[in-house]
């Protein structure tokens, strides 16, 4: 299947799995015990049998009430949380679990953008942007400068290109973090919560570009948002994280005029707008 | 692919299993874990997305932040524990008349013990403490996460500089700390002789002193000179960096992991001097039929 971004098959993820880093303890020892844990039908499963498949080019919002996982499923695409049982398909390409780690899933080209920006604390805004274009060496100086550039204008941070990111406030943070994903060319893009902490202009802003990558650099773009009207305004499918489970995707009409128990609690005050 | 996993792991033969059982238990513990932390690190090293600009500019960075600002604690106390030797090694052997023995003591006590095993406390205490402090907070706010996502290795970029940089600055710093107690030392002896007038009394000369000195020095010497600063500065790096990382998204763990830091890397830096004075140890038992 050629134009397939992304498949999840029959996923179980733990809690546990979402402290701390991949990087301080050796990779055999949660791989051994994560094999254990899923023998146990233990009580800590954050997310148990999410099925989900995500075609090139294509946007999807994950929705759903907050504390129920969303953004580990994201943590796990992007190789943050190894799953404890479960498929995970990358354009195509099966990684086994063994040699799913963030590095290998980097290779492929997937961008994430964290929930609280991340930006490295101690480089300038520039330099945040630059960092993995020149540690990868993405072209020469120049092409890499007018690169940055181009994704500083995109998201209106240039006038704060040599501020340190504790300089600059949180939503601005959130724009240069987005900048620093697109910079990378990523053929699928992870957003946690891209549009929270961002003014009415902004996100009116932000839309557009979204847009934009996925019309001309047919980039499959997957978004964890709170903000539903989003979904709408994209004309993007939907999913629900409902009982440990990923809903099927549908759009925000279906939704909004369906009887089922998630479209009452999270459509509640848009129906009885109308 | 889980079930055959698992019907692999039932099919395992006796000696594989016990060799897993084995190897498992191992990494499961702190020190299992330190030690393939390090195995990591070298590896890293053989990285194939790498630029070696930045690896460069971060070493460099490491190395002056480890070793400039420890300068001038480390000289005065270098120097006033050299003064503290010089004095109770020439007071004590002129009493007992052994006084051609006196380089070989100040060998063994400057160069051989104090000055390693000072020098790596120093950098555990403020390199150390403040690597962890600094990771750590990376860990807290993702940044190494980010890092991680940006197909930018964490080891590579973080932990290998520091321990490249940690240890070329325990090795400067320890030749520093000798020189400065055995040079400074003396002047400092020179003074308080010379203020309390017991001149006539302690014949000590730089000639005398830097003489016996050099006829005391051995090649295991030098060669150890190299080595135990090497090894305390790997085993404080990467101990500060394995603490760090094992944070776990929480910001009072961030003290509790420094302080942690610290004490284990004195254990373990005390733990690997009497492991390498074993040397001595060793050659001493080779030579005693000779002596006998």
């Amino acid at each position: 299947m050629l134009d397939e971004a992304l498949r999840l098959e029959d996923i179980y993820l733990s809690t546990s799995e979402l402290s701390g880093t991949l990087f301080s303890r050796p990779r055999a020892v949660s791989y051994f015990e994560n094999i254990r844990s899923s023998e146990s039908n233990a009580d800590y499963q954050l997310i148990a049998g999410a099925n989900l498949s995500l075609k090139l080019g294509e946007t999807i919002c994950i929705g759903g009430p907050s504390g129920k996982g969303k953004s580990a499923i994201l943590r796990m695409i992007a190789g943050l949380a190894r799953p404890l049982k479960g498929h995970i398909y990358y354009f195509g390409e099966y990684i086994p679990a063994e040699r799913l780690d963030a590095l290998e899933i980097a290779k492929r080209k997937v961008g994430y953008v964290l929930q609280n920006a991340a930006l490295i604390s101690n480089l300038r805004v520039v330099d945040n942007i630059a960092l993995p274009l020149r540690y990868h060496k993405m072209g020469t100086e120049d092409e890499i400068i007018k690169k940055v550039n181009m994704a500083m204008d995109l998201m209106r941070v240039r006038n704060f290109a040599n501020m340190f990111p504790h300089e600059i406030s949180v939503g601005m943070q959130k724009r240069v973090a987005i900048a620093r994903s697109w910079a990378m060319d990523p053929k699928l893009l992870l957003m946690d919560e891209p549009t929270a902490g961002l003014d009415n202009y902004n996100r009116r802003n932000l839309l557009p570009l979204i847009d934009n990558m996925r019309t001309m650099f047919k980039t499959s773009i997957i978004i964890v948002t709170h903000d539903l009207m989003m979904a709408k305004e994209l004309d993007c499918n939907l999913v629900f994280l409902h009982k440990k489970k990923l809903t099927e995707p549908h759009s925000f009409d279906y939704w909004l005029h369906s009887d089922s128990e998630i479209s009452k609690d999270q459509f509640r005050d848009l129906q009885s707008n109308q | 692919m889980q079930e055959k996993q698992l019907k692999n792991w039932q099919k395992m033969t006796l000696v594989g299993r016990l060799f897993h059982t084995l190897g498992i238990f191992i990494l499961k513990r702190r020190f299992g874990q330190l030690i393939a932390l390090f195995f990591r690190t070298v590896a890293s090293l053989f990285d194939k997305s790498h630029n070696f600009k930045s690896d460069t500019r971060n070493i460099i960075l490491q190395t002056f932040f480890t070793g400039v600002e420890i300068v001038i604690p480390l000289f005065i106390v270098a120097t006033l524990f050299g003064t503290v030797v010089i004095i109770e090694v020439l007071s004590l052997m002129g009493k007992m008349g052994f006084s051609d023995i006196v380089g070989n003591l100040m060998v063994v006590v400057i160069i051989r013990e104090l000055s390693p095993i000072l020098t790596a406390f120093l950098i555990a205490g403020r390199s150390g403490s403040s690597l962890t402090t600094y990771i750590g907070g990376m860990v807290i706010d993702s940044e190494v996460d980010a890092l991680a996502t940006m197909g930018i290795n964490p080891i590579r970029y973080l932990v290998m500089p520091s321990v490249i940089g940690g240890t070329i600055a325990t090795i400067v710093m320890n030749i520093i700390f000798s020189a400065s107690a055995i040079g400074a030392g003396f002047i400092v002896t020179k003074g308080i002789i010379f203020i309390t007038g017991n001149a006539p009394n302690l014949q000590l000369t730089w000639d005398y002193l830097s003489t016996e000195i050099i006829k005391a020095l051995t090649i295991p010497d030098f060669v150890l000179a190299i080595v135990k600063p090497c090894v305390f500065g790997i085993i404080i790096t990467i101990n500060a960096c394995y603490q760090a990382l094992n944070i776990k998204r929480d910001i009072r763990l961030v003290p509790k992991a420094t302080s942690r830091s610290v004490i284990t890397s004195f254990l373990y830096i005390v733990f690997a001097d009497v492991v390498l004075s074993l040397y001595y140890f060793i050659s001493y038992l080779n030579n005693l039929n000779t002596i006998i």
